[in-house]
């Protein structure tokens, strides 16, 4: 729908016209790019998205109308009965390439060097519409090639082709005034307001909607081609917000991570903390399990461990604690309270996590945990918190600790530590056992988000070193102690979730995702 | 200019045996189904009008994603007529097996072979049935489009006395 | 095998006249497995034939290719399609300009192009193409010829062939690789001096042909050797798929350019040699004539060869020219697009055919409407030619198997792809 855009006022009954000789028939309130979408016809568009409002500045989207003289841009026009849309006409077709020749009149032949190359809807639509060779025998005009524009974002304001769209991003989804366009025709330049940068939390959305490489990351500007890039849909897992991304990864690392579509949870956006939280996965991993710091087998590991926890658990079960974090997805949060409820008998489960931060009422969760209702629901209500934790730890009531997920200081007073952590941090050295984890790029699973949705994580990469993800751990750890647990994968550990948790019963583990290489996909614009 | 070809298909079999046809740049096809393989190609080669003597090709094309997913397809000639066909059926995965056409064309018998070391596809009748291109011990059907173009195969090493 | 204490055999030794021993004593024999290949001096592109032979003949075969697989289909799916080119040139390498145009041509069809390709690039690809055709004959019947152990024709026409392939280095950079067609036209122009060059070194093109007629075709240890052995009939071509040089010597005229002409081939004069017994001379014969054809067919290209671009002006399918690359955003932008993502081709299928040096060579390719094709079937002649050897072998003598497997003119990369 045309964000920011006041509705049109037509009647509720849905909309009959024709498009290309064909009689359809719309619901009213589209417009004209909108309906020609929804029955397949390509329109080429620049200036248009559909999360922002649409102020027809590009002029790519023009149709013809029967009876208007002169063609008009669909992105604006709503669609009204008895009207006649061509968009295959010649004269429609000159009108793109016109449109296009002046858009490429002085654009700068920066594709080798350029970030949106293969991924560039100029480079799309100048393939897909226009072939024309040049006619411009002139020199360009030049503008700025390096602007720095504030925390995140580079500027060539010489590729800038003037459509507005990061203005809009900044002005309707961060709702800050960072970005104006300056000057007019053809030295318009796109610069920051008088007086500020651009530093909004919502910065580098506008490096996604840039149609061209105007705007760049500095963090991904030079460090990957586009065609190189898989793309595995997953959850951000920076705050209880649970934004859709899609991981880009080539080569089995991580290199940008981008929004993907869902209308109930973040539309098209996602904040610039989210989109730096992959750097942890490719930093500081524990690649090996390890015994009293030296690095050892799997089995020796586990074996060592449902010692020590046997140990623990046979001198009493009340000093034996399970401590897991927000951070990891249902599975692991399940098969783990699972595992300290059957096979270690305490019910001294502790669920810690990232202290809360800033938050605004846009996207961004002050619960900086991407699972903590999820971790809420299936522990039930006897979970105890991290100030439990500290108080007991000072207390010397617990002695005996499982730490899963993310890392707590440790204490002195534990006799028993056995670590199941992904990096390497001080409870790996004190341990006795450290056991590798599986972080949340590298499984299939799922978190349960601050509005109570199960959203589904599919793994984009090979676990790092050997680790493993977190409920396949639990199996073995409860093998090793004499249980005869049967999970194969994470999803029948899902379905006993959904089993447990009457909330999320009607959660559905979703299809099989292959990832896409971006190479020959359509331009993400 | 293959039209007759198409017809004579329309003439003799009702619509479950030929599931469609068509005409695409010039080439006429037409999709059959695969329990009346053999019975279209043979009256293809028999009929005084179309008279497809000639057996040019047979291959296999893996339409991943789609049921059937793999698709046999033969083309034939008359050297006569100076006309020629494109014959497609759909095979499903669990069960690629079709008839054999050797007995019609002895030059099928390689053809298919090769279809059934790169695909996998079994042809009911064939006298041989063995790989053609590949070693005889090779693992797997190397053009089906989820077996990946670089791997390794397991390490061969002749017994001394082992026959072929 | 017998357990020879089993079986109660009566060993004659000395000069007895084997025709003198009683009608139902049989001198004992065992065949003998026999491997021919496919490290072997007469396997041609490497194949392994492994006989059942009794004494000297033959008794069974069994053909076995696939030694020289380079998995052409699996990487024509993974590269885009001009990166195809390259592959092609590898399948039939002795007359890699027949498959470069072919597949050339089978694109073409799937973009609706075919139409619009420039007419002096149509007639530079049969020029290149019958030289190819040319090069291809020379081969077989020089290594054929030297297997009979007539070594001097080998000499003969290795010396033609290195005229010619040096004439195809002057223009496309490699003798055999050439690479030189495009999807829309070939590479670049024919060099300044083709023509004359062309013209002298089929002048002397003949001359050897010529000498080594005057060797072979009449010599009685040649025709010994080579009439009524391997001889394939009229309905083995129909049934085997029999085409080019080994179709024709059976007496079924079928040739593509004549009768389902492309590019500019019905242009031209020229006749099909067609043959009537089917034996390994007849397929010499027929490749001798079909070379003195090629040379006509060249004459007359030269003669009518028109000016013009050579690729057609189509930036969604040809390069643009790289003055324009490096100077204009536009032709930037095609030049990214048409290597980075390939040519579009919309989705469909074609089976398009040409006449290769072996007979019809087939490009049945799928596209799914990417810049990577979803399959590139080759149809390769001498695959079908091969398979006929099971069926002509057994009976003959193993000697008669060196020139009944060289007139077939196997080339194991068309083979075997």
């Amino acid at each position: 729908m045309a964000g920011g855009m006041p509705a049109p006022v037509v009647p509720r009954a849905n909309v009959k016209m024709v498009i290309d000789g064909q009689a359809r028939e719309f619901p009213a309130g589209l417009t004209i790019l909108e309906a020609c979408q929804r029955v397949g016809i390509k329109v080429p568009f620049f200036c248009w998205h559909p999360g922002l409002s649409a102020p027809a500045v590009c002029r790519q989207c023009l149709v013809e109308i029967k009876g208007f003289p002169k063609p008009i841009p669909s992105c604006y026009t709503p669609v009204a009965d008895k009207m006649e849309v061509v968009t295959n006409s010649k004269k429609v077709f000159d009108v793109r390439r016109q449109m296009l020749e002046f858009t490429l009149l002085n654009h700068p032949i920066d594709c080798p060097i350029c970030d949106k190359a293969g991924e560039c809807m100029l480079q799309k639509h100048y393939f897909d519409w226009d072939a024309r060779i040049a006619r411009n025998d002139g020199g360009k005009v030049r503008k700025a090639k390096v602007v720095d524009l504030g925390r995140h974002i580079v500027l060539d304001q010489e590729r800038c082709i003037l459509c507005t769209r990061c203005i809009r991003v900044c002005n309707e989804v961060a709702r800050q005034q960072d970005l104006v366009m300056a000057f007019r025709g053809d030295r318009q330049l796109l610069t920051t307001a008088p007086g500020r940068r651009l530093d909004n939390p919502y910065s580098l959305n506008t490096v996604d909607v840039c149609p061209v490489g105007a705007l760049t990351a500095k963090d991904f500007r030079f460090s990957m081609r586009a065609w190189e890039l898989w793309a595995t849909p997953s959850v951000c897992p920076g705050c209880a917000t649970g934004c859709n991304i899609e991981i880009h990864a080539a080569r089995n690392v991580i290199r940008r991570l981008v929004p993907r579509l869902n209308p109930a949870v973040n539309k098209y956006w996602m904040c610039d903390d989210g989109r730096l939280t992959y750097k942890t996965l490719h930093e500081n991993r524990l690649a090996a399990p390890m015994i009293a710091g030296a690095a050892t087998s799997w089995g020796a590991a586990l074996t060592e461990a449902a010692r020590l926890l046997g140990q623990a658990r046979d001198k009493s079960p009340a000093t034996l604690g399970v401590v897991l974090s927000a951070q990891m997805t249902n599975e692991d949060i399940f098969a783990f309270s699972r595992l300290a409820t059957e096979c270690l008998r305490t019910d001294r489960v502790y669920l810690v996590g990232a202290p809360d931060g800033w938050c605004d009422d846009i996207l961004v969760s002050a619960d900086k945990n991407p699972n903590t209702t999820g971790a809420k629901l299936i522990g039930g209500p006897t979970l105890r918190t991290a100030a439990d934790l500290k108080r007991d730890l000072e207390a010397g009531v617990v002695t005996a600790l499982l730490l899963v997920g993310e890392a707590v200081g440790p204490p002195d007073s534990l006799q028993t530590l056995v670590a199941v952590t992904a990096h390497q941090d001080p409870s790996v050295a004190a341990a006795q056992v450290a056991l590798p984890l599986a972080m949340w790029a590298e499984v299939d699973g799922s978190f349960t988000n601050r509005q109570g949705k199960v959203q589904r994580l599919y793994a984009a990469l090979a676990p790092a070193g050997q680790s493993r993800p977190g409920w396949e751990t639990a199996v073995r750890l409860a093998r090793a102690l004499g249980a005869a647990w049967t999970y194969g994968d994470a999803k029948q550990v899902f379905g006993e979730v959904c089993a447990k948790v009457t909330l999320i019963s009607r959660a559905d583990w979703g299809k099989p995702e292959m990832p896409v290489q971006l190479r020959f996909a359509n331009s993400r614009g | 200019m293959a039209k007759i070809i198409l017809d004579r298909l329309a003439q003799q079999f009702v619509a479950g045996e030929i599931l469609e046809t068509g005409s695409q740049h010039g080439n006429e096809w037409a999709r059959v189904a695969p329990a009346h393989w053999r019975a279209v190609a043979q009256f293809l080669r028999d009929d005084l009008e179309t008279a497809l003597n000639m057996f040019i090709d047979l291959t296999c094309v893996d339409r991943l994603g789609r049921t059937p997913r793999f698709d046999v397809v033969m083309h034939l000639y008359s050297v006569d007529k100076k006309h020629r066909v494109r014959l497609l059926a759909g095979v499903p995965e669990e069960d690629p097996s079709i008839d054999s056409l050797v007995t019609l064309w002895p030059g099928a018998n390689w053809f298919e072979r090769e279809a059934f070391d790169l695909y996998g596809v079994r042809f009911a009748g064939h006298p041989d049935l063995r790989r053609i291109l590949m070693y005889p011990e090779f693992v797997g059907h190397p053009l089906r489009k989820d077996f990946p173009k670089e791997g390794r195969q397991p390490l061969l090493r002749r017994l001394p006395g082992s026959v072929d | 095998m017998d357990d020879p204490s089993q079986t109660a055999r009566r060993v004659v030794i000395g000069f007895g006249d084997a025709a003198n021993l009683p009608e139902d004593d049989e001198l004992p024999t065992e065949s003998m497995p026999l491997n021919m290949g496919p490290s072997h001096p007469a396997m041609h592109g490497t194949v392994r034939m492994v006989l059942e032979v009794d004494g000297e003949k033959i008794r069974s075969a069994d053909v076995q290719v696939g030694y020289l697989h380079r998995c052409f289909e699996k990487e024509a799916e993974n590269a885009s399609w001009t990166q195809i080119f390259p592959y092609t040139d590898r399948l039939n390498y002795v007359s890699p300009m027949l498959n470069n145009v072919g597949y050339a041509l089978a694109v073409e069809k799937l973009l609706d192009i075919d139409k619009r390709i420039p007419e002096r690039a149509q007639f530079i690809r049969v020029i290149v193409g019958e030289i190819s055709r040319i090069t291809d004959h020379l081969t077989c019947l020089a290594a054929s010829a030297m297997e009979l152990a007539a070594f001097t024709v080998f000499f003969y026409l290795m010396k033609a062939r290195e005229w010619l392939w040096e004439l195809l280095e002057e223009l496309s950079g490699a003798r055999l690789t050439h690479s030189y067609v495009r999807i829309g036209g070939v590479v670049a122009d024919l060099t300044d001096d083709f023509c004359p060059k062309l013209r002298d070194i089929l002048r002397r093109c003949r001359a050897s042909i010529d000498d080594v007629d005057k060797m072979l075709t009449s010599n009685r240890i040649f025709r010994d050797r080579m009439d009524g052995i391997g001889i394939i009939t009229r309905d083995d071509a129909l049934g085997w798929g029999l085409t080019g040089p080994v179709g024709r010597s059976t007496g079924l005229a079928y040739d593509v350019r004549k009768d389902h002409p492309y590019l500019v081939y019905d242009r031209f004069d020229f006749d099909v040699p067609v043959g009537s017994k089917g034996d390994n001379f007849d397929r010499y014969a027929v490749r001798l004539e079909e070379m003195r054809q090629s040379m006509r067919i060249l004459e007359q290209a030269m003669d009518l060869l028109p000016a013009g671009p050579v690729l057609i002006d189509d930036a969604r399918v040809a390069l643009p020219p790289k003055r324009e690359v490096y100077n204009t955003i536009e032709s930037m932008i095609a030049h990214f697009k048409l290597i980075m993502d390939g040519i579009v081709v919309p989705p469909g299928e074609i089976y398009s055919f040409t006449e290769g040096g072996n007979g019809e060579l087939g490009f049945y390719i799928v596209s799914n409407g990417t810049g990577q094709p979803w399959k590139c079937r080759v149809r390769p002649p001498c695959f079908a030619n091969l398979a006929v050897l099971n069926k002509l072998l057994p009976g003959l003598f193993i000697a008669d198997l060196v020139p009944t497997f060289g007139m077939i003119n196997m080339i194991g990369g068309e083979c075997d792809r």
